[in-house]
C-alpha cells in the first residue's frame, strides 16, 4: 500500500490511461547478424551528454507540467536528474550511479524513496541500454529493428523501430504482457530524440510527455 | 512553501526596501513604490545550474494592478501562467492546445507567496520578516536580501538592480547555496499602463 501510494505520487503520477496493458505481440527473432547488433543501441546516446525536456505529467487529479534537466555519462551508466517548476526552482535533484541512487535535493511531493527510485528507473529505461547483450535481435523485411534483453526477475526489454516510423523500447513481465513503453519520434539531436513518450501500465498507470528543449554539448 | 518563496522571489518587481540606507534615499524609493497603480514588463529569465553547460533560458512577462492583481507568466519553454485576483489564485499549464489548470497544492502554496508580493507591491517593505535588506545607492543602486533562518537553507542572497526610472527593476538575481543562481532581466518595462481586469482573471 505505501508503495503503491509512492508510485502514485511518483511522477506526478500521471493519468491512469486504462487498466489493461498494450497489446503488442511478441516476436520471435533469432539470433541476428552481428551487423545488426550496433542497430539495438542506436537510439540511446553513446556519448556524454545533457539535456532539457519539457515534461507534461498527468494524474487523475490534474496535470503539472515541469522542466526536466539530465546528465549522462554512457560509458559509466551514470545519470543525473532534475526537476524543475517552471520558474526554475530545483524539485528533484538525484544521481544514479553503479551502487545506487543519491538524493541531493527532493521537495514535496517529491521526496519519497518511491519517487526517487521510480523516477530514475524511468529515466534510466529512456536513455541507457541494458547492461548485458541481447539475447536475440534482428531486422525483418520492412527494415524494422527488434532487438530483445532478458532482464531481472524474467522481465524482458526491447525495441522495435526505425528511422522512418519512430522507435518503441518495451518492457514486458514474466507474462509478456507489455508493463511500460516509450514512444520516440525524431529527429535526433546529438542522439536524443525531440519527443518522447513514456506510458507506464503496471503497477501504476501514469504517463509522460517529454519535448526536448535544449540539447548539449 | 519553498516553492512559493522562490516565485515570490521571482515577481518581486517593485520591491524596494532599505534597512540600512540613508533616510532620503529610503524615502524616495518608498514613495516611487507608492506611485505605482501598475507594472507591465516582459523578461528573460536565465537559470545557471551546474549540471547545465549553458543556462536555461526562459521568457515571460507580468502584469501588477495595485492592490493585489498580478499575472506572472511564462511563454517558453514551459507556458505556465499564475493568476492572483483579490483572494483568488488560479494557476495554468498550457498542454495539447489547452490551459490546464495546476495542481491544487501548487494553488494554496503560491496564495501565501502572492499574499506576500501584494504588500511589497504596495510600498508594504517593513512587513516583510522573511528578508534582511540592505541598500547600496551604487551606481548601479541595488538591494541585497538577505534571508534568515530557514529560507537560507534555499536561497543565499537576492540583488535587485535597480533603474534611474523611479519604479523600475533592472535586474534580479538569485544566489542558491550549491552555487546555482538564477538572473531575471526585465525589459520594455510600463509603470501605470491601464490594464484590463481580464488580464488577471483568464489564462
Amino acid at each position: 500500500m505505501i508503495l503503491k501510494k509512492g508510485l502514485d505520487i511518483c511522477l506526478l503520477g500521471f493519468l491512469i490511461l486504462s487498466i489493461g496493458c498494450v497489446p503488442i505481440s511478441e516476436t520471435t527473432l533469432s539470433p541476428g547478424s552481428p551487423d545488426d547488433l550496433p542497430g539495438c543501441y542506436a537510439i540511446f546516446p553513446a556519448e556524454p551528454w545533457e539535456s532539457v525536456h519539457s515534461l507534461e505529467a498527468t494524474i487523475r487529479r490534474g496535470s503539472s507540467s515541469l522542466l526536466g534537466v539530465t546528465k549522462g555519462e554512457p560509458s559509466e551508466r551514470r545519470l543525473q536528474s532534475l526537476l524543475l517548476s517552471p520558474e526554475g526552482f530545483i524539485l528533484f535533484d538525484a544521481e544514479r550511479r553503479e551502487n545506487g541512487i543519491a538524493v541531493r535535493k527532493a521537495v514535496a511531493p517529491f521526496d519519497s524513496p518511491a519517487f526517487a527510485r521510480g523516477l530514475m528507473e524511468d529515466v534510466t529505461f529512456l536513455f541507457l541500454p541494458p547492461q548485458v547483450k541481447p539475447t536475440t535481435w534482428g531486422k525483418k523485411t520492412d527494415g524494422t529493428m527488434i532487438c530483445k534483453w532478458e532482464g531481472p526477475d524474467d522481465t524482458q526489454t526491447e525495441i522495435r523501430g526505425s528511422t522512418g516510423s519512430g522507435w518503441r523500447i518495451l518492457r514486458r513481465d514474466k507474462r509478456g504482457e507489455v508493463i511500460k513503453e516509450v514512444v520516440l519520434n525524431g529527429p535526433f539531436v546529438n542522439g536524443l530524440a525531440s519527443r518522447m513518450e513514456l506510458r507506464a501500465f503496471k503497477p501504476t498507470s501514469y504517463s509522460l510527455r517529454m519535448t526536448l528543449v535544449q540539447p548539449s554539448p | 512553501m519553498k516553492r512559493f518563496l522562490f516565485i515570490s522571489i521571482l515577481i518581486t518587481v517593485g520591491l524596494f526596501s532599505a534597512e540600512i540606507a540613508p533616510a532620503e534615499d529610503w524615502i524616495s524609493l518608498k514613495e516611487a513604490s507608492r506611485n505605482i497603480r501598475s507594472v507591465k514588463a516582459e523578461f528573460l529569465q536565465k537559470r545557471y545550474l551546474k549540471i547545465l553547460t549553458k543556462p536555461l533560458l526562459s521568457e515571460g512577462r507580468l502584469f501588477f494592478d495595485a492592490p493585489d492583481s498580478l499575472r506572472w507568466e511564462y511563454l517558453n519553454p514551459l507556458q505556465s501562467v499564475m493568476l492572483q485576483k483579490g483572494n483568488t489564485i488560479q494557476i495554468y499549464n498550457f498542454s495539447e492546445g489547452v490551459w490546464k489548470p495546476e495542481m491544487a497544492q501548487a494553488v494554496e502554496a503560491r496564495r501565501m507567496v502572492l499574499a506576500e508580493i501584494s504588500q511589497w507591491f504596495q510600498g508594504r517593505f517593513d512587513e516583510s520578516k522573511a528578508f534582511k535588506h540592505v541598500y547600496s545607492p551604487g551606481p548601479p543602486v541595488r538591494v541585497t536580501m538577505v534571508p534568515g533562518e530557514g529560507i537560507n537553507r534555499f536561497i543565499q542572497r537576492i540583488e535587485i538592480f535597480l533603474s534611474v526610472r523611479p519604479g523600475v527593476i533592472d535586474r534580479v538575481e538569485i544566489e542558491e547555496p550549491g552555487g546555482s543562481r538564477t538572473s531575471i532581466e526585465f525589459k520594455n518595462v510600463e509603470i501605470n499602463s491601464s490594464l484590463s481586469s481580464e488580464v488577471f482573471e483568464k489564462p
